[in-house]
């Protein structure tokens, strides 16, 4: 026992103890990890990049390089640059509404009320539903005839002057798609800032109250500051999540009426499966993935020193 | 003070706990429930309005080729462009498979072919029998690539009964056309269902109107558009949109189109509630299957002038099935496209998705719904569909959206043809 003790002690690779009392594994461990990841995410990922200076229709053999012509293409395409436009559209509407809903939602089970618990099962169900049949199903709520779905909903309670043709019109179309993916995911933000309110210490909201703080003076001051972590997971997935939003729009509109709908996503799409050009495709896709690290990586440096001055 | 303590986000995420994770899982998870072809059996990739005639096909020649099997399943059009694209695209297309016939489309056998992808089929006997007119939608370079059992025709699928309610007969002219939707408006009847949300709809009144617009004037329009002499903008089509949307302004269509499905629209005629939809033949099961019974629906050319003799169909090659360049069992394949061939097959086949068989051995049963069709046919008429002849497969996703965009109010006619001339100068 002792010689084979020594010997694993003899052989064994430096480990370091952290501060915090883990231990740091070395890199040779990550070696396998990081073979898989370079076969199946890097290798294809580079490869597939370099079609973005080619021609290539997606199928056969033929095709030729052309330099940044794809690139250059894009920045003056009115279509991508349409598409740009409601990608940000639908990622402001989706972060700002989806997050505050999702923050009202977490304060509202986080009290004593009795049926918090089934509260919180109703709320997160529709995640776990496909955004396929969500949006297969809001499909149907938007019917725009007037005795199907909201339509007939808003008839019977008197509001048949607000009927709407929710997807069919242009102007609407795009409000109408980022709906139904707030309805699907406030619940998402709402479990994340529920585990951030869980971690708050009840003996802060009772010193405060004993000082005289208010509801809202208590939100302000100890909640919202404390929060700030799940501000932080929250913000970032729904800014990615809104940036390269797909499924929702394919199945409800398919881009359309007319463009009023696409996305860089949907863009990316039409553009190799639709218009057989794969290698425009692939511009599109390599431009709106720099976009999305880019405002990624200035949104985490912004909400992580808050964090920090927090 | 306490502010220190705030909660890091190692321990947020602890805290977030499975429940997140179920969530993100459900919610990303993408499960496709991909099929598998079991080994020996031939795999077959099919268009869903070729869904009839082609199990039968299978089915019919199964039975007399005991040793024969295959692996069948079916997409929806627009599922076609991605799923089948991207198994071309990897090098694993089935053994056979949907082909649309002509060009016009990234699923289409000129770029299919272009791209060497479907074998050849010229030293198939039946390839003799193509009729010259439709040589262009089966044949690229002077080889054959696809089989098509026929022409499917475009024009009004209306409901007899909606039609008896209002006191109206079949217009034969544009101006009796719009006498009848005026009737029937007056009636309460939607004169015509549109479900313009499902994309490849939006097409088919501008399809139904040029051949009169268009090609009876000038029927060499898509020989001049090619040579860079003719453009959208400056022709017949212009007269297309502008009638499209008289249609609307009169209040002809249902309200909303944009919002409207394909399938509500043919529930719509199917039920009575509107009287007519401008449809293709090939689909006429589905507007029969919504109707109490078969025989309310009927079938009629589409008036587009006041011009009788002007008055034009659209008829096209109907989607056709191809062997794979690559298959392993391409002998096999080409076998059963053989078979397709043989002039009872192609009734067969044509009689079971309502198309005109591309060539007939004079048994031919054509559903009587399409006998004002036939003449035209006979007379030179009929215009291919107008996409198999577009360069590239830009222009028909571009003829969609604009035509969106203009039941939406979002542009003028001059503004979605120079669209559409702009996708078509693009390279093929």
């Amino acid at each position: 026992m002792t010689i084979t003790a020594q010997a694993v002690r003899r052989d064994a690779v430096k480990v370091s103890r952290r501060r915090g009392g883990g231990i740091t594994p070395p890199w040779l461990f990550a070696v396998p990890a990081l073979l898989v990841y370079a076969l199946v995410m890097l290798y294809p990922s580079i490869v597939g990049a370099g079609s973005a200076f080619t021609d290539w229709s997606g199928v056969g053999d033929a095709r030729s390089f052309v330099g940044i012509d794809n690139f250059k293409q894009l920045f003056s395409d009115d279509q991508a640059l349409g598409a740009l436009r409601n990608t940000l559209l639908l990622t402001v509407a989706i972060v700002v509404v989806q997050n505050g809903i999702g923050l009202l939602l977490a304060l509202g089970v986080h009290t004593g009320i009795k049926s918090r618990m089934v509260l919180r099962v109703i709320f997160f169900a529709p995640v776990v539903v496909s955004p396929v049949m969500v949006s297969f199903l809001w499909k149907y709520v938007y019917n725009p005839a007037p005795d199907a779905g909201l339509n007939a909903a808003l008839n019977a309670i008197g509001l048949g002057s607000l009927r709407q043709d929710w997807l069919g019109n242009p102007s609407l179309a795009i409000w109408s798609v980022a709906f139904t993916v707030i309805w699907q995911c406030a619940g998402y933000s709402m479990v994340i800032f529920l585990a951030g309110l869980e971690g708050v210490p009840a003996e802060l909201h009772e010193s405060a109250m004993v000082d005289g703080a208010g509801t809202v003076a208590r939100f302000r001051h100890i909640t919202w500051p404390l929060l700030a972590p799940a501000v932080t997971i929250n913000v970032m997935l729904s800014t990615v999540g809104g940036l390269t939003l797909f499924t929702q729009i394919i199945a409800m509109t398919n881009g359309g009426p007319g463009y009023a709908t696409d996305t860089l996503s949907t863009v990316l799409y039409k553009q190799a499966f639709v218009f057989g050009k794969f290698g425009y495709s692939t511009a599109v896709a390599l431009v709106l993935a720099i976009f999305v690290a880019a405002v990624s990586f200035i949104q985490i440096g912004y909400l992580r020193s808050r964090e920090t001055s927090a | 003070m306490a502010l220190e303590q705030s909660v890091s986000r190692r321990r947020l995420l602890q805290l977030m706990g499975g429940a997140a994770a179920v969530g993100t899982l459900a919610a990303c998870g993408g499960g496709n429930g991909g099929s598998s072809s079991s080994g020996g059996t031939l795999k077959v990739i099919g268009a869903g309005s070729q869904e009839a005639g082609l199990r039968k096909a299978l089915d019919d020649y199964k039975k007399a080729h005991s040793d024969f099997d295959f692996n069948l399943s079916f997409s929806p059009a627009d599922q076609l462009q991605t799923a089948l694209r991207a198994q071309l695209a990897a090098g694993n297309a089935p053994d056979l498979h949907a082909v649309y016939p002509g060009n016009g489309s990234a699923m289409s056998m000129v770029q299919l072919s272009k791209a060497n992808l479907l074998a050849d089929l010229s030293s198939q006997s039946w390839t003799q029998k193509i009729p010259t007119g439709f040589k262009g939608a089966f044949q690229q370079d002077g080889k054959t690539f696809i089989f098509s059992p026929g022409t499917s025709v475009l024009g009004a699928i209306y409901n007899k009964k909606a039609f008896a309610t209002a006191g109206v007969e079949i217009p034969a002219t544009w101006s009796e056309l719009l006498s009848v939707c005026d009737k029937l408006k007056k009636k309460g009847i939607v004169p015509i269902a549109l479900g313009a949300q499902t994309p490849w709809v939006t097409q088919l009144i501008d399809y139904a109107l040029v051949p009169g617009t268009v090609y009876a004037k000038t029927p060499d329009f898509d020989d001049k558009m090619i040579a860079g002499s003719a453009s959208f903008a400056d022709s017949g089509w212009a007269d297309a949109m502008d009638k499209y949307l008289e249609l609307q302004k009169k209040g002809f269509f249902n309200d909303n189109p944009n919002g409207t499905t394909y399938e509500q629209a043919t529930s719509m005629v199917g039920t009575g509630k509107a009287a007519m939809a401008i449809q293709v033949s090939a689909v006429l099961q589905a507007f029969r299957a919504a109707a109490p019974s078969p025989d309310d629906l009927g079938m009629f050319p589409f008036p587009a002038t006041d011009v009788a003799a002007d008055n034009w169909i659209p008829g096209g090659v109907v989607v056709g099935i191809a062997v794979s360049a690559k298959s392993k069992k391409a002998e096999q394949a080409k076998k059963f496209i053989e078979y397709c061939g043989q002039p009872e097959v192609v009734n067969a086949w044509a009689e079971a998705v309502a198309c005109v068989p591309v060539y007939s051995d004079g048994d031919a049963k054509v559903d009587p719904v399409l006998t004002s069709f036939l003449p035209y046919l006979k007379d030179n008429k009929a215009v291919p569909f107008m996409d198999q002849r577009w360069p590239n497969a830009e222009v028909q996703p571009t003829h969609f959206a604009v035509v969106q965009e203009l039941l939406g109010g979002k542009t003028t006619v001059q503004g979605a043809l120079k669209k559409m001339d702009e996708a078509y100068r693009k390279s093929a």
